[in-house]
């Protein structure tokens, strides 16, 4: 039996990171604010990575965990949820 | 019904000015089938609140809550919107009007313009933004703000290359849609309208008279709409607070309050309203922006007199720390050499002070237009001495002529919810006045049955635009289109030099139909301003418009990325992937309708529910007023006379009268509400007298009380009255005699914890019957102590009338209470006079409390009967402060007067009229649409648990017949919370459904390389 504490420590292990290398980057955002504030960046020309794209809520409350999970399980890099 | 009259009138109405007043009116209209002309002197409409950034006292973003308004307005199927436009005649009388409307030439044709604004960034001529307040430049041709609706743009002739040296010409290069068109000559248009609706809304103190505050001359002087501009986002300094002199970011930051008010002497003599909050609102924003800031608001009177703002500007005292110096600025000089600023003022001890400033703004005041009287004459109605229209405190939104009615700052200084409140009001009076007429004018969209698409796989048509060069300078749209086209379920791709475009609808149209799509996704701009437009175009091909995806490549991918054109492709055929991948999942939603009964029930028989019911009644409505006590009438039963010297009582009088006479009204006194049922548009009410109401609205208009002292011998001697008291008595022809003294104590029970607010009402209150005191005899002797004389608006006429008169005002500090003791007959009250630094010891005859108001007690069961939320104070609490300043969250649900807040009685009827207009709008649907985008619930995987129950805002879960949880969709507004906490996942929102995003995760991810 492997203990539970070493299991975690295998899976946190640091990875070595290439240079250029740009995290992927997934924003759940909500229509009324977030989304429009992304919207406004837009209009004002602010420049942010490419690697970041959005996805549409209704409201941030509709968030599931499994969003998430399902985001880093498939590789995301980060999640950000505005709202 | 009169047949004669139902003929003659019309079912339109005009509104004069499109700024959030308008809008509302517009808005409330046109949804309750009246058509709307909206007339605007601007290129676009949004008016003074597209410039602030933030509202008080939530901290709300402005632009976030106008902007879905401006959307609505500007896509309304009864909206016309006639912009640059001014109405230069009027004629004929309520019912119908004759308006002559004369439109000067825009140079861009509004039917090609796709906003997309490529002339701008070609124009070589820059002028000094308007918008911007001259911190920044614009061009010749240009739209009024980033979020302009439209946002068509304009030629600005007197600065135009071509029509000033008859050369340039390249914004008609730059423009793919060959929209501009140097020879429009403008037009003018008559239009037949039933009545008018006037909200010109305001102009700004010029703040350059008062030379002695530098501005102009001191660049790091600024007024307070600049410094809003400098907070904003998207103002010229990107949010970031900096000095226009040299950038560097202000450390020490003053405001000057009552810049341009409260001042007869080349200023004006009206209190604003909104300064002491706005400034108080600019404080806390900036020193939220950047903590190093150090905050000082030099005032007169703090004038926080609305609903929750004492709390916030006590947040701002101590969470904040602002600090708040009772002193008038003399001067500001600029130190020579630094840009930073000498404020001179006179401290409490009367010493002067010197202090340096690195920044100051000027909280100018609000003023009528420039020319509000030749705009007055125009239509033909009066103004008072200040240019303002003249209204009447017991019609707060008429005008002296008939069928035309006035709304926001045209009235007098107003903040944002109590100008959307009289559009709504203006609304109510309309609809009353023209209720017959309702639906005569209006249009309809006919759409061609939808197809079924049982048993068909996906057949998705990709439409990618070019946005002129918006897209397609940066983002690589052909291979966009390539990658995408062979993606499974994609059956047609191409691309489009603008999607938006009339040529293009018809295409789309077209490729629906030859290539049988069942489903539609286009890349282009924002879902927020352009989705219904297409779901429009494919529910005309004949598709369910939730058929549809918008992926956002301009806003979220080409305008970010300027100049990395390889990652902003790849970014652009990511977000196209996703949005396929999402409408792959797609399925057509029924929106369902419910039936309504045009019956309104009004719980609360004071004026204002009695206001509410008779403007209902008046729109064709049944109304039921429910009153617990005998009689109707409320608290204004003990109420006389107005400040401006009404006679209340006649007034109510009259009203209990027309309200028991009004065929459609039916009374229900000695009665409450036992149980409530239903839903909007649905309701069914049972009164503790057995009697059933089935109604589709509920007022909540339950009032308030006035609060019962037990302070200064208050109880113990009768020589201490509440002012309520005093009036009777001299309503009941007492006069005072020569030489005895009255003392009034203000804030009594009010300003402090545990009731930590105005009740607005107090101040005026105790200069009404000073004033009529004074006049009864001026040998009688009056002292109004006080903490901040609230006379706000155009009231403060009669603060300097008291002063004029000879009554002595006061102040004391909440920690300083007066202290009073009976001395024989006599009260002995001792207070500190700032003024003199000295104890002053008063020997009144009569003491006289200003006493507050408070929610009636039964605000709380009726609260929780119809599960409406209520502030700390007990105030029942609308569904937005700003906008949604009458409706509850729940649908269906309004609130009228002290149950919202303390207020006077002209906000009171005017609160009343809005609720009805609100109301109005439910009522005259026969059936309201359910929208597609709502929690579908699946009773089969739910395990009744009641997760979704305690977090819906809009309290759709219920408990069924057999015990469970059901849903209610009418009352959903499609947020999913319910589905983001349900452990079963039991709630799918439409549209927004797990796979559906799930499906969107792994599309955004499948390229990654991923790291092993």
């Amino acid at each position: 039996m492997v203990k539970a504490e070493e299991k975690v420590l295998s899976v946190e292990e640091p990875r070595e990171i290439s240079s250029g290398w740009e995290p992927n980057i997934l924003a759940f955002a909500c229509h009324y604010c977030a989304f429009a504030a992304a919207d406004l960046a837009g209009v004002m020309r602010l420049s942010y990575p490419p690697t970041v794209k959005v996805i549409r809520l209704p409201c941030t409350g509709k968030l599931d965990y499994i969003h998430i999970l399902h985001a880093f399980e498939r590789g995301v890099d980060g999640a950000f949820v505005a709202g | 019904m009169n047949e004669k009259i139902s003929s003659i009138k019309k079912g339109s109405v005009l509104v004069v000015g499109g700024g959030i007043g308008g809008m509302q009116a517009a808005l409330d209209l046109a949804d309750s089938e009246f058509k709307v002309h909206m007339v605007q002197k601007d290129p676009s409409i949004g008016g003074t609140m597209v410039m602030l950034d933030k509202t008080f006292p939530t901290g709300d973003c402005s632009m976030c809550m106008i902007s879905p308004k401006m959307v609505e307005v500007g896509r309304h199927l009864n909206i016309d919107i006639h912009l640059l436009a001014e109405v230069v005649s009027v004629e004929g009388e309520p019912g119908d009007f004759k308006v002559k409307i004369k439109i000067a030439p825009r140079y861009v044709a509004p039917d090609k313009c796709t906003g997309c604004g490529d002339c701008e960034t070609k124009c070589p001529k820059k002028v000094s933004s308007e918008f911007e307040q001259g911190l920044s430049v614009r061009k010749a041709i240009y739209s009024l703000f980033p979020q302009a609706v439209p946002n068509t743009r304009v030629i600005d002739k007197d600065n135009c290359l071509y029509f000033k040296k008859g050369r340039c010409r390249l914004c008609e290069k730059a423009c793919k849609a060959g929209a501009i068109n140097y020879k429009d000559k403008g037009k003018e248009i008559e239009l037949h309208v039933g009545a008018i609706i006037l909200c010109p809304g305001l102009d700004r103190y010029d703040a350059k008279v008062r030379g002695e505050f530098g501005l102009g001359r001191w660049k790091n002087v600024v007024t307070a709409i600049q410094f809003e501009r400098i907070l904003s986002a998207s103002g010229p300094y990107k949010g970031e607070i900096k000095r226009p002199i040299d950038g560097r970011h202000p450390k020490r930051v003053a405001w000057i309050q009552c810049v341009g008010s409260r001042d007869s002497h080349n200023a004006n003599p009206w209190c604003s309203s909104v300064c002491c909050m706005y400034a108080t609102k600019q404080a806390i924003i900036a020193r939220e922006h950047d903590s190093e800031i150090e905050p000082t608001i030099f005032f007169m009177e703090m004038r926080s007199f609305g609903k929750d703002f004492d709390k916030y500007v006590e947040r701002a005292k101590t969470e904040y720390g602002v600090r708040y110096k009772r002193a008038m600025i003399s001067a500001v000089r600029e130190e020579p050499g630094t840009g930073d600023l000498l404020l001179r003022y006179a401290a409490e001890d009367g010493k002067l002070i010197d202090e340096i400033f690195d920044l100051v703004v000027l909280s100018v005041g609000l003023e009528p237009h420039k020319d509000s009287v030749e705009f007055a004459k125009t239509f033909g109605i009066e103004t008072n001495s200040y240019r303002f229209a003249k209204t009447f405190p017991l019609k707060p939104v008429q005008t002296t002529r008939k069928g035309i009615y006035v709304t926001g700052t045209y009235h007098g200084p107003k903040d944002i919810p109590e100008t959307v409140m009289q559009g709504s009001a203006v609304a109510g009076e309309v609809m009353a006045l023209l209720g017959e007429a309702r639906g005569t004018e209006t249009v309809a969209k006919e759409f061609p049955p939808e197809k079924d698409l049982t048993g068909e796989e996906p057949r998705i048509g990709v439409l990618v635009c070019h946005c002129g060069t918006n897209i397609a300078s940066t983002v690589e749209v052909e291979k966009v289109v390539e990658t995408v086209k062979d993606l499974p379920g994609v059956v047609y791709a191409t691309n489009t030099l603008y999607a938006c475009s009339q040529d293009s609808q018809e295409m789309l149209k077209k490729i629906v139909r030859e290539m049988n799509l069942n489903r539609v996704v286009v890349a282009s701009c924002t879902p927020r301003t352009h989705e219904p437009l297409f779901q429009e175009t494919i529910r005309d091909a004949g598709l369910n418009k939730y058929l549809f995806d918008l992926a956002d490549i301009r806003e979220q991918c080409s305008w970010c990325h300027m100049g990395h054109k390889e990652e902003a492709t790849k970014k652009a055929i990511k977000i196209v992937k996703m949005a396929i991948a999402k409408a792959r999942l797609l399925e057509p939603l029924k929106t369902d309708t419910v039936e309504v009964t045009p019956a309104a029930m009004v719980i609360g028989g004071g004026i204002a529910g009695m206001t509410t019911a008779l403007s209902l009644a008046d729109q064709g409505f049944h109304v039921s007023i429910v009153e617990r006590e005998k009689e109707l009438g409320g608290l204004l039963r003990n109420l006389y006379r107005t400040l401006e010297g009404n006679d209340v009582q006649e007034f109510l009088k009259a009203r209990i009268e027309q309200v028991l006479s009004h065929e459609r009204i039916r009374v229900y006194s000695d009665a409450e509400v036992k149980k409530t049922g239903g839903f909007v548009g649905n309701f069914e009410t049972t009164l503790t007298n057995g009697n059933v109401i089935k109604h589709g609205v509920i007022v909540l208009a339950t009032g308030g009380v006035e609060y019962q002292p037990t302070e200064y011998f208050y109880n113990e001697s009768d020589r201490v009255i509440t002012q309520r008291e005093l009036e009777e008595k001299l309503v009941s022809g007492e006069n005072p005699r020569s030489g005895e003294q009255y003392v009034m104590i203000q804030c009594v029970g009010s300003r402090e914890e545990p009731n930590q607010y105005c009740s607005r009402i107090c101040c005026l209150d105790a200069i009404k019957n000073a004033v009529t005191l004074k006049e009864k005899n001026p040998k009688a002797q009056i002292f109004i102590l006080y903490r901040d004389i609230r006379t706000y608006g155009l009231r403060e006429d009669y603060y300097r009338k008291a002063r004029d008169i000879g009554v002595f005002f006061v102040r004391y500090e909440v920690d300083k209470k007066p202290v009073v003791e009976k001395i024989g007959d006599k009260l002995g009250i001792k207070t500190r006079d700032y003024m003199l630094n000295k104890e002053l010891i008063l020997n009144a005859d009569w003491l006289v409390l200003s006493t507050g108001l408070r929610p009636h007690p039964k605000t709380e069961t009726v609260g929780e009967m119809y599960k409406v939320t209520r502030n700390p104070d007990g105030y029942f609490l609308e569904a937005h402060v700003k906008l949604r300043p009458v409706d509850f969250p729940g649908e269906g649900i309004f609130v009228a007067g002290l149950a919202h807040a303390p207020k006077n009685l002209d906000e009171t009827i005017s609160q009343a009229l809005a609720a009805a207009g609100r109301a109005g709008v439910v009522l005259s649907k026969e059936n309201l649409a359910v929208s597609g985008i709502v929690a579908k619930h699946r009773k089969d995987l739910c395990m009744s648990c009641l997760s979704c129950f305690r977090v819906c805002p809009f309290d759709s879960p219920y408990i069924d017949e057999e015990g469970k949880v059901a849903h209610n969709e009418i009352k959903c507004h499609g947020c999913g919370i319910c589905a983001g906490i349900c452990p079963a996942k039991a709630f799918q929102v439409n549209s927004f459904r797990d796979d559906q995003i799930l499906a969107m995760i792994d599309a955004a991810v499948e390229c990654e390389p991923v790291i092993k």
